[in-house]
């Protein structure tokens, strides 16, 4: 136990930190934000009253869900290349995400969407409100209010993941991380600074999504309880 | 309270244990334990990688087996990334590293060497129609290297302008070489000849210009004068005897320079 810690020599590349970091809050917002889109039309999908859809949204949530993210990642940054199509990493590592936090968000938003009791619908139509009406204010927003804390964390668990795309050269926190480490030889010291940045970036994150819910869910906002 | 005091002494009483124990002398405690933990970093093309029935292989490999036979110890072969090297050496997870790692003085202030027991030429490749020649040529275009390598560090250096993308490991620097994603690579010269096999139907890559010859060490932890005395001998001996050679020679496909063991 004779390690002679020095975080000194870390403080010369605070900038990278950051900039990994900023980089890291990006992929994951970004990925978020158009996933949660995909996550929600999938899980639409997959009660679609066309056994095509259903099979076609139930595959791709299959095949994404069973594999692992740094196959899903070198498949699209590899193998699209092998075929002509080539994209930017940052391009190339929220696409991989996206794809993957879309399966996830399907299949919990649906979990939220089939603990709509079917009397709630029957109420619903019985007072005359359009099947759009319906479907957003009956089943999709209660639904989604209610495995809130489901979403949340997978997309931390999501954010957490992004440490994967350094794999292939995504400059986010532990790509520069391995880059400090390897100039510094200083890694103890590198891996407790990135470790304490991503703990601080899941809680901005944290309170970014409780803001979010209580912008967009009344009765959270009103009343104080989740549903 | 009391309880978790208690338990805080044993734990560090124990921990102090620990690390006395580790404090011994490595090379006894290798002939003691019967085994030498080797640490390789695969995936570095005629240094180390998998053969085709998935086992490791290449003059690194090949050397680390000898030093086992020769200590008469088994090998225990830790596989590890790139980026890994130096860490693992300096936490003690392994006893010795041989894996292409390039001697420089900022290593030197974290890892101990042994004399050279081998080289790596690191070279910049491109395809024919960009015209590169020297290290301000790269300034605004996207290379290839693989993170925590000479190569890296000498491209950062040298080719401020140049847009650096840094990968994991060899194997995947020369997929994105392979698959189309980068053109311009730093990379050690036995990978050429691979990746232009692979790149059909795609422009070849050719040697731009050579960036340099690095000396490689062993390399082994802090102040193990003992294991790093019995591997100065052991790879002067079997440089002189040309074991050493003739393992380059069999997987790079060139000559070592003769006065290798004495640079």
């Amino acid at each position: 136990m004779n390690y002679q810690f020095d975080f000194a020599a870390l403080l010369p590349y605070w900038r990278d930190f950051v900039a990994g970091a900023i980089t890291t809050i990006e992929m994951t917002v970004v990925a978020v934000a158009i996933g949660l889109v995909i996550g929600v039309l999938c899980a639409v999908a997959r009660r679609s009253a066309y056994a095509w859809l259903r099979l076609v949204v139930g595959i791709y949530i299959e095949i994404v869900r069973n594999t692992p993210f740094i196959v899903q990642i070198f498949f699209i940054f590899f193998g699209l290349s092998s075929i002509g199509i080539t994209m930017p990493v940052f391009f190339a590592a929220v696409f991989a995400m996206v794809i993957n936090v879309g399966a996830y968000t399907a299949e919990i938003v649906r979990a939220g969407m089939e603990a709509v009791h079917p009397s709630q619908i029957e109420a619903a139509e019985a007072l005359g409100l359009s099947r759009f009406q319906i479907y957003r204010e009956i089943i999709l927003m209660p639904a989604i209010e209610r495995v809130y804390p489901a979403l949340t964390s997978q997309f931390i668990l999501m954010m957490l993941s992004t440490s994967i795309t350094s794999q292939i050269s995504a400059e986010e926190l532990t790509g520069v991380a391995n880059n400090i480490q390897s100039y510094t030889f200083r890694s103890f010291e590198t891996y407790i600074v990135i470790a304490l940045l991503y703990l601080a970036i899941t809680y901005l994150l944290r309170a970014g999504f409780h803001l979010i819910a209580l912008g967009i869910f009344p009765r959270r906002r009103r009343l104080g309880t989740p549903l | 309270m009391k309880l978790l005091t208690k338990f805080g002494i044993a734990a560090s009483a124990a921990l102090l244990m620990l690390a006395s124990a580790a404090h011994a002398d490595s090379l006894e405690n290798i002939k003691k334990a019967g085994k030498v933990r080797i640490a390789v970093a695969m995936g570095i093309p005629q240094y180390s990688y998998v053969d085709e029935n998935l086992k490791p292989t290449g003059s690194d490999v090949e050397t680390a087996k000898l030093i086992a036979k020769d200590l008469g110890v088994d090998l225990d072969l830790i596989e590890i990334t790139n980026a890994a090297r130096v860490p693992t050496i300096q936490t003690g997870k392994a006893d010795i590293l041989v894996s292409a790692l390039g001697i420089t003085e900022e290593r030197k202030k974290a890892v101990d060497y042994t004399v050279p027991y081998a080289t790596l030429s690191i070279i910049v490749i491109a395809p024919k129609e960009i015209a590169i020649k020297n290290y301000a040529d790269l300034a605004g275009k996207r290379i290839g290297v693989t993170r925590a390598t000479t190569n890296d560090m000498d491209i950062t250096k040298n080719a401020p302008g140049a847009q650096i993308v840094r990968f994991e490991d060899d194997a995947t620097l020369i997929t994105a070489a392979v698959t189309g994603q980068l053109d311009i690579i730093s990379s050690q010269s036995a990978v050429l000849g691979g990746i232009n096999a692979k790149r059909a139907g795609k422009e070849p890559l050719e040697v731009k210009f050579t960036q340099a010859e690095t000396n490689l060490g062993i390399a082994l932890p802090k102040g193990e004068k003992p294991l790093q005395d019995w591997l100065n001998t052991w790879v002067k001996t079997n440089f002189d005897n040309g074991t050493l050679r003739e393992v380059f020679r069999k997987y790079q496909h060139r000559e070592l320079p003769d006065d290798l063991t004495s640079r």
